[in-house]
């Protein structure tokens, strides 16, 4: 462990880590750099490995191949109890035989450190999470998100210099996970300790990331921040997976730089997107609910289609339209007049695509 | 505040459904124990029993004294005093060592996987399966003078004469240890299995090395089986009678061997009886100081 701190280096980086269990191969070739005092989150359905990443970069797990570096040093064969790195459990693993304070303090006491400096360190954690009052309590007699900030203040009491959080507001009732999400942005401004948060819901994630990884089947699909995830996926399965998506298939007419004409369903629409590929290359359209208008007049950069079916929510509508080709495509709309009426189900409608909202992906 | 009929009805036939139980309870286990103290209060019979009716407090004073075949003086009955003594020295050794070896026994059990788990179980209770005699004359076997331990060693020349291990208190021990390991691995095991495995990776990631993990994690998460086991060893081992007597000959005796002794050739029934009763005070006073201990830790552990 090197003391003074340099900013050069990445907090931490997986460079070729490969992970097997037997036969099954739970991360492919992943290679990932997480910088210093980020909020950074790994995405992905469960079973996609983002836990085993987790695992490996605590000590839990050892890599098959390649290396886990903290601050440029390779940390693949250290034991956890080595690593300045601390977990925050799934179901917190709190002790049970221990008060919240003993909890809190378990780290500092393990590392050496004098009672002094302890006891003050814990009060300091109590107040940081709010818990002064429970200090002498059992971790049993806590309520889940109690729980929950016993959890954080004893895995950040040592100060870390990575975070990990593996799923922690999952057990927690929707009203909760809110609050947390907000508390946890704050503790990782406060700290500027590096938080790696392992997620399978996309709000999470998008809420308090400043930059996210979209894992599937053991790979690393897209890094970027929530903007360039949601607006600029890499393929169909991030866009399908964060937010919601329409895919149109097509056929690339011309390209003028990132911009490209598409054919589809006997209309024509401008898209952007890095893909490079030559006309008349069959292609997927990625077009976002709320990125399309719904007229009854024909436009530019229109498709046709007939609305099935109108759902008023207040906020917004939803309109269940269908294309020509028998394709389903949903469109979002914000009601910014009480005066305008929704659209009837039954009419011949076109929808308003913004050109640079519409987005190629790779087949 | 008066009973209603129904509220007495009511009252009565709960008595009347849980007599079975108080029945069974009276009969085999307080009336036993009845009869035991009131034999410890006789005269001896002259060829074993007692004489009914007759007082003495004969028995409980052998216990600790012995009468003086001269002079008919007490002296201390030194021979006694070092029977329990050595009884309750083997019976904590036994204790201890069945911990030592059963605790990473059945922490292995308890970090199998969840399929095999039930096999080596299963190996654990195989020697329950055949009688104790058998066993402890097999151990017998083994580590006699002219047996096969002796002759292994005397065969590979790394002793020429043969190590006396039969009819020693470490003999006893051995076999003790032997015979109650089940009975410490079990409730280890079952407070094992319950051990939330990522409560150890917790105490890894908060920078605990294995020793540490075992003492601060591992071992307070499983103390009720650990307590278990030990009582469980504890008790029987204090009373043991057919392992003393076979693998620690005569002269190693210990309560229980003193114990068949007043009740067979010394035909002294009510010093067996005071003898037996002794046993069972010892045991009585070291759970009740166990207790007592334990609750004022769990007060001061925190509520």
């Amino acid at each position: 462990m090197k003391s003074e701190t340099d900013f050069t280096q990445p907090s931490v980086a997986a460079e070729g880590v490969v992970k097997k269990f037997g036969t099954f191969t739970a991360l492919k070739r992943v290679d990932l750099t997480i910088n210093q005092n980020e909020f950074f989150t790994l995405l992905g359905p469960s079973g996609c490995g983002k836990t085993t990443l987790l695992r490996l970069i605590a000590g839990f797990e050892s890599p098959t191949e390649g290396e886990i570096k903290l601050m440029g040093e390779n940390i693949a064969t250290l034991p956890p109890f080595k690593r300045p790195i601390n977990t925050v459990f799934q179901n917190y693993a709190l002790f049970p035989h221990m008060t919240v304070s003993e909890n809190i303090g378990f780290g500092l006491k393990m590392l050496g450190k004098p009672r002094a400096e302890i006891a003050a360190r814990v009060k300091e954690m109590l107040a940081l999470v709010q818990l002064e009052a429970f200090a002498k309590r059992r971790t049993g007699q806590l309520s889940g998100g109690q729980q929950q900030r016993v959890a954080l203040a004893r895995a950040l009491a040592p100060s870390p210099r990575v975070l990990l959080l593996d799923e922690p507001l999952s057990a927690l009732d929707y009203k909760l996970r809110k609050e947390m999400q907000v508390e946890l942005k704050r503790l990782q401004t406060e700290t500027g300790i590096t938080f790696i948060f392992v997620t399978h819901d996309q709000e999470e994630a998008l809420t308090m990331s400043d930059r996210i990884a979209v894992l599937s089947a053991g790979e690393v699909l897209q890094v970027g921040d929530a903007r360039a995830i949601y607006d600029r996926p890499a393929d169909r399965f991030v866009a399908d997976f964060i937010g919601e998506a329409n895919f149109i298939a097509g056929t690339i007419e011309s390209r003028d730089g990132a911009q490209h004409r598409v054919t589809l369903d006997g209309a024509t629409l401008s898209a952007t997107g890095d893909v490079d590929v030559a006309p008349g290359t069959a292609v997927t359209l990625m077009i976002r609910p709320e990125h399309v208008q719904v007229s009854t007049e024909a436009s530019a950069n229109a498709l046709p289609a007939r609305l099935e079916r109108t759902v008023f929510l207040g906020t917004d509508t939803h309109y269940y339209l269908r294309l020509h080709n028998g394709e389903p495509f949903i469109a979002r709309e914000q009601n910014r007049s009480a005066a305008t009426a929704p659209l009837e189900p039954g009419a011949d409608v076109y929808i308003v695509v913004d050109p640079q909202s519409a987005r190629l992906l790779k087949d | 505040m008066s009973e209603t009929p129904e509220q007495s009805q009511d009252t009565r036939r709960r008595w009347l459904l849980s007599a079975p139980a108080i029945l069974t309870i009276l009969l085999f286990a307080a009336g036993p124990l009845i009869v035991v103290l009131l034999f410890s209060f006789m005269e001896r019979g002259d060829y074993g029993g007692v004489k009914f009716g007759q007082f003495s407090t004969e028995g409980w004073l052998s216990v600790i004294y012995t009468k003086d075949i001269f002079d008919d003086s007490l002296v201390f009955a030194d021979a006694n005093l070092a029977i329990f003594w050595r009884s309750l020295k083997l019976s904590l050794m036994t204790m201890s060592g069945a911990l030592l070896v059963g605790f990473p026994t059945a922490y292995f059990i308890a970090t199998r996987p969840a399929k095999s788990r039930n096999i080596w179980l299963f190996l654990i209770t195989i020697p329950f399966w055949t009688n104790l005699l058998v066993r402890t004359f097999a151990i017998m076997d083994l580590i006699r003078n002219t047996g096969h331990i002796n002759n292994i060693l005397i065969g590979i020349g790394v002793i020429d004469e043969p190590i006396q291990m039969l009819f020693t208190d470490g003999a006893v021990l051995f076999g003790l240890i032997y015979v109650y390991l089940p009975l410490m691995v079990l409730p280890i095991y079952a407070s094992l299995e319950k051990l939330d495995l990522r409560l150890v990776e917790a105490g890894y990631d908060l920078y605990a090395n294995r020793a540490q993990v075992l003492r601060h994690v591992i071992l307070p998460s499983c103390r009720p089986g650990i307590i278990a086991g030990c009582i469980l060893v504890f008790i029987p081992s204090i009373g043991a009678y057919v392992t003393p007597r076979v693998l620690g000959g005569g002269k190693n005796m210990m309560m229980g061997n003193f114990i068949e002794l007043q009740f067979g050739q010394g035909r002294n029934w009510p010093l067996g009886s005071a003898l037996s009763m002794t046993l069972l005070f010892i045991v009585m006073i070291l759970l009740i100081v166990y207790v007592r201990q334990d609750g004022k830790k769990g007060e001061t552990d925190g509520h």
